[in-house]
């Protein structure tokens, strides 16, 4: 009874030993940065775990009157938010049909959309590349919106497909009992039901386009096309040794991901899950 | 039965099929056929037969190296990254203090850029000012120095540090196949009079090996893709040390050696296909696990 009880009580302190490491390589990175930010250049050097004397916004000042930093961020808010919106409304209506109705070429069209999954991220780089070159759109923030339409597809599909196929069809043939038209049945019935879907997949979306690295790095080429992570890369060889004003850019590129986050914890977890299961 | 016009239908699926056929499709029969091309995207593409692959397994070590750390890190992903992902699971699962705290928190590094991540990464391997090796000195090793992605030594530690603690995917994905186990079975187990551990061993860990599974397909994946945590630290070096498949794919279009590139990118897909086929059998995903 003795050994079981020392047993219980090990295995309660390496649990929760666990559970720290987890919360320290989470958040001591980022807490770093963040305090840093705040700190002169000279105590970043010589006194890495200190705390700032005092707080002050000189940095994020800084980096905010910097030329582009605010066309960065521009680029990217615009960017991000215009491809999921557009990806979304696509693939609810791809969904839509998907969900509720029988079609010739049904099963082989979901099928080809799905396998897309299995493709590995930048296999296809080379003829999107071109593709964005032949268009004429490179270094263009339409390019990046056209590339990113496409990013989330299948996981997307396949999101919005189970939520359309959770609304009972009743609901549809009454609408159309009462004469309404195709597009007013999914448009004002079954778009606002799957709601849980559409923040679902569109989150993923939207988290993805925000972060996305290398199209970004790509397709661009000056300095004012460039969204906020590809600046990022450029901004550490520019400040070179200014790291307060390199740190306060970089709490100001993660934060508004963390925001995000804080505002819709279950559902940016539910999408990662379902992102992640499919896969 | 009610009526609609069936060619709305179809409408419907116009836009998505435009996108599939953009960036799924074409760009897929490409990648296939020009890899047997010479290619530099102004000149026509020419037949070459197998003369890319040649190179690529031939000419350096690049794809020897990429795939021997692919191996490594596929290793470091199925014996540590999925496993500690799942302990934290099995640890959350038992709703200790704090439990919503922890999932919430693992999550953060997940929803951030990836660029932004490295960029912290080169910083926190600093060794100047960064955190590990001010720490290290602090414990009284006073001349510590070392230059993490910059050692030929430790710059392969060093990448797969970024990732490998990194592992809420698999906590989340375990995370819910455990709470779907029915909670039936694990009263019969207690009144048979198994042990905490039996339970876990004979029951809760063969019921979620569909989740395990996905998480080393997942994980395996993304370090077949890795690229912003390679190229914004160590670049592939020092020498080659860290070089990927993802970083090859990158130097062979920036090179606008596009029929090579394309070469690498079917060699990618095929990686990408087998890692999914040899998962699903080792961990028999397609079994059912209530049977």
């Amino acid at each position: 009874m003795k050994a079981d009880f020392l047993k219980r009580g090990v295995t309660q302190i390496v649990s929760y030993l666990v559970l720290l490491f987890t919360v320290c390589i989470s958040i001591v990175p980022l807490l770093w940065i963040v305090v840093s930010s705040f700190k002169s250049n000279k105590a970043i050097l010589n006194k890495p775990f200190a705390l700032p004397t005092e707080i002050n916004f000189h940095a994020y000042y800084s980096v905010l009157k910097m030329n582009n930093f605010l066309s960065n961020t521009f680029n990217s808010v615009l960017i991000s938010v215009t491809s999921t919106l557009v990806a979304l409304l696509f693939y609810a209506l791809a969904a839509y049909s998907f969900a509720k109705f029988d079609f010739a070429g049904k099963r082989v069209l979901f099928i080809l959309f799905s396998v897309t999954l299995l493709i590995p991220g930048h296999a296809t780089a080379q003829p999107i590349f071109s593709f964005i070159n032949l268009t004429g759109l490179y270094d263009t923030r339409l390019a990046l919106i056209v590339v990113y339409i496409s990013a989330g597809l299948a996981v997307s599909l396949l999101i919005l497909r189970a939520s359309f196929l959770s609304i009972p069809r009743e609901l549809d043939e009454a609408a159309y009992m009462e004469s309404a038209s195709f597009w007013q049945v999914f448009f004002y019935i079954n778009l606002p039901l799957a709601k849980a879907g559409l923040s679902t997949a569109g989150i993923l979306m939207f988290l993805g386009n925000w972060n996305e690295f290398f199209y970004g790095f790509m397709l661009t080429s000056s300095a004012q096309n460039r969204t906020l992570p590809v600046a990022l890369q450029f901004f550490t060889e520019q400040f070179s040794y200014n790291y307060t004003q390199l740190f306060a850019a970089l709490t100001l590129v993660t934060l508004p991901s963390i925001i995000l986050y804080m505002l819709a914890q279950e559902q940016v977890q539910q999408s990662v899950v379902s992102g992640g299961v499919k896969g | 039965m009610y009526k609609y016009n069936k060619l709305w239908v179809y409408l419907f699926i116009v836009p998505t099929l435009l996108v599939f056929v953009t960036f799924y499709f074409v760009p897929i029969i490409t990648v296939f056929t020009t890899g047997f091309t010479e290619w530099n995207g102004f000149n026509p593409p020419k037949l070459v037969g197998f003369d890319n692959y040649k190179m690529i397994f031939t000419d350096d070590n690049s794809l020897t190296v990429s795939l021997i750390n692919l191996f490594k890190w596929s290793m470091i992903a199925t014996f540590i990254h999925v496993p500690f992902g799942a302990l934290v699971a099995f640890i959350i699962f038992k709703r200790p203090v704090g439990w919503r705290f922890v999932r919430g928190v693992f999550m953060i590094p997940n929803v951030i850029a990836v660029s932004a991540w490295a960029i912290i990464y080169r910083f926190i391997f600093n060794d100047q000012m960064g955190l590990l090796n001010n720490f290290i000195r602090k414990l009284g090793f006073s001349n510590f120095h070392t230059n993490w992605f910059f050692d030929m030594k430790y710059a392969f530690s060093a990448i797969s540090f970024t990732w490998v603690f990194y592992a809420v995917i698999v906590t989340l994905l375990v995370l819910s196949d455990l709470m779907a186990i029915p909670k039936e079975l694990h009263e019969a187990a207690k009144i048979d009079g198994a042990t905490e551990a039996q339970i876990h061993w004979r029951i809760n860990l063969p019921l979620i090996r569909g989740s395990l599974g996905t998480s080393v397909i997942l994980s395996i994946i993304a370090r077949i893709t890795m690229f912003e945590a390679i190229f914004l630290t160590t670049k592939g070096g020092p020498g080659n040390s860290t070089y990927n498949i993802s970083v090859m794919l990158y130097d062979g279009i920036i090179n606008y050696q596009f029929g090579y590139a394309n070469a690498v990118a079917t060699i990618m897909i095929i990686l990408g296909i087998g890692v999914l086929i040899i998962t699903t059998k080792v961990f028999r995903m397609n079994k059912s696990v209530y049977n």
